[in-house]
């Protein structure tokens, strides 16, 4: 509005004009997305199509320097199967993806009806809530890594006195609990972000929908199950999706914690691809695992495009 | 903790159809729960932040004093001015500024034409190409990490800043572009025409209409861009071998010690880390909270 109102517009003829007819017109939407379409063909799609490709080579660090590289087809994958690692790693992705989604989904859940009511003070409570959604990730995981300390954490300190544990216990440091303090912190950070998407789809329920289950009498579970949740439930299943792909990619929580140890207790397909890769320096054999996780998370992608259309028909 | 929290957000739900005594009477207890249960989130996800800045003004034996106590008995700045004057923090947070307002430019101004031009134009592509946007987005990566490695390392760009612009790019680009189109959708085609009418050419309606209209989606992507690069930790890692280059949050996750680590400085950084992507959220929560809730996930 406000280019119109301010000045008169009396524009000169400038460059610009060539994209007024004829070829110029033409090509103008080209023109504009050209520069992010090269860009992502350059960053993205090349550098995929080379992962994948990587993994049936054997490239090593030292092989790629002298350039001596070998197509082996399907070796690095055999490989990679016959690592008692990987089928730890993968039941451990597998524990970690499972109770991230659960717990992150439940919570949000639950904190969006929370915060969803005008009550006096609900500002208040939803900034505080936002906290760890808004503290950057490295951050949040060296201060949990601190909370947790075996020796002066505050972790300890207050389980003991709520009675819940008789001793410190070094939780990072035992493989019986390593991978579920680093789920505790993940559920910490990943929460308010399901809960912000929720609130954002609980707002465009209509208010007379909850109104007439509440006029009929319908007790509070009765009424989340088959009043709010199908309302929501597009919105909930992005939630879930996004949660799986996030979780799948967390990175930093775990190495910044327990770099996938203690004798790989902690391990997800990620650190391990991770460490083949850049400790190892088994370039093959980290794509290998690189592009397992690819194909599940493509088909998870394709999962969430299909709820978005879902979506956008509704 | 926080299993109490879901269970009694659904107390406040109930309505039960009783006499309105019993009414009032139960409409306090819920009003009750739900405080407190609203409390109980609070400090749930409020309490690390907590902890973090009371062990940051610690002094050194009260950080490491067992047990540990939960308000600091005595407060000190003097982590913070360790770490001003004693690590190389300026430079890690000079690294960590250039680099991130680098990587915001670049991508505001070219997802800003494309994420136009999915949205106002039909070409070839214009129905496709969104929606790959979108899969760029997820791609996992540690399958992008390897090839950028090689790639860099090939380049020569190992260990740079410039070297992790194009990495950053290829996870911020594709998402900025589908905001980006999400929110010229939504401005109203008739300002458009309107512009056209009084002689605007295409570029010039675009640059002096449309896009100061759509200044709150590219203020809330131009955010999006800037928390997710100041954040990165994975590829700088992986990148950037020499200690001068570092980028903050790994200067950060390097003072973690091999035997001993002086929480008190550390936890220091993370505040002075955290304080501008704070600062920068409370500013502009409106716009971030639409993008995440709107842009993103409506498309």
């Amino acid at each position: 509005m406000d280019a119109r109102t301010e000045a008169p517009l009396r524009l000169k003829r400038t460059w610009s004009s060539v994209f007024e007819t004829g070829f110029g017109a033409r090509i103008y939407p080209y023109f504009l997305v050209f520069p992010a379409v090269v860009i992502v063909l350059g960053v993205v799609v090349y550098p995929v199509i080379s992962g994948i490709l990587w993994s049936f080579y054997d490239v090593t660090l030292r092989k790629l320097v002298s350039g001596d590289v070998a197509f082996v087809g399907l070796r690095n994958f055999q490989r990679v199967f016959e690592d008692p690692a990987f089928l730890q790693a993968s039941y451990n992705t597998l524990i970690w993806v499972v109770l991230n989604v659960i717990a992150q989904l439940g919570l949000g859940l639950a904190l969006a009806l929370l915060l969803h009511r005008a009550i006096p003070g609900i500002g208040f409570f939803r900034s505080g809530i936002l906290v760890p959604w808004v503290v950057p990730s490295v951050v949040a995981v060296l201060t949990w890594r601190w909370m947790y300390d075996p020796s002066v954490g505050i972790v300890n300190e207050l389980l003991v006195r709520l009675g819940v544990i008789d001793a410190y216990h070094p939780w990072l440091g035992d493989t019986a609990t390593s991978l579920y303090a680093v789920t505790v912190e993940s559920i910490w950070k990943g929460t308010p972000f399901v809960m912000l998407l929720l609130l954002a789809a609980l707002q465009l329920v209509p208010r007379s929908i909850l109104e007439a289950a509440s006029m009929d009498g319908a007790p509070g579970w009765r009424k989340l199950w088959y009043v709010i949740l199908p309302q929501i439930r597009v919105s909930f299943a992005i939630a879930a999706v996004l949660t799986f792909i996030l979780t799948v990619n967390n990175f930093n929580a775990i190495w910044l914690m327990t770099e996938g140890g203690p004798l790989n207790s902690s391990e997800i397909l990620f650190t391990l691809a991770y460490k083949y890769g850049f400790q190892r320096f088994d370039l093959g054999m980290a794509s290998a695992v690189a592009t397992m996780l690819f194909i599940g998370l493509v088909i998870a992608t394709t999962l969430y495009l299909k709820l978005m259309q879902a979506r956008e028909g509704d | 903790m926080t299993i109490s929290a879901a269970s009694e957000s659904r107390l406040p739900t109930m309505k039960p159809a009783s006499a309105s005594r019993v009414h009032s009477r139960s409409h306090v207890l819920r009003r009750a729960a739900l405080y407190v249960s609203l409390w109980i989130a609070f400090i749930w996800s409020v309490f690390p932040f907590y902890w973090m800045i009371a062990t940051s003004l610690r002094t050194r034996e009260d950080v490491f004093q067992r047990p540990p106590s939960l308000i600091p008995h005595t407060i000190t700045i003097q982590n913070y001015i360790d770490l001003l004057v004693g690590a190389h923090f300026w430079r890690f947070a000079m690294n960590s500024l250039i680099l991130t307002f680098s990587v915001t430019l670049i991508s505001v101004l070219i997802s800003v034409t494309a994420g136009y031009a999915m949205a106002r134009h039909r070409f070839k592509g214009s129905v496709m190409l969104p929606l790959f946007m979108l899969y760029g987005q997820m791609f996992p990566p540690v399958l992008l990490l390897i090839p950028f490695y090689v790639q860099l390392r090939f380049l020569g760009w190992l260990d740079s800043l410039y070297g992790l612009i194009p990495v950053y790019l290829s996870y911020m680009l594709p998402l900025c572009v589908w905001l980006m189109r999400g929110f010229f959708s939504q401005v109203p085609h008739s300002l458009e025409d309107a512009a056209r009418m009084d002689g605007c050419t295409r570029w010039q309606a675009f640059w002096k209409v449309i896009l100061p209209m759509a200044q709150p989606g590219i203020v809330a992507v131009a955010t999006w861009v800037m928390i997710h690069s100041w954040n990165e930790f994975l590829y700088a890692s992986t990148f950037i071998l020499s200690e001068k280059k570092r980028t903050l949050p790994l200067a950060l996750s390097e003072l973690i010690g091999q035997y001993t680590t002086d929480w008190g400085v550390l936890m220091a950084g993370g505040v002075l880390t955290a304080a501008p992507i704070v600062l920068v959220f409370f500013f502009l929560q409106k716009n971030l909270v639409a993008g995440v809730g709107g842009g993103a996930v409506k498309g």
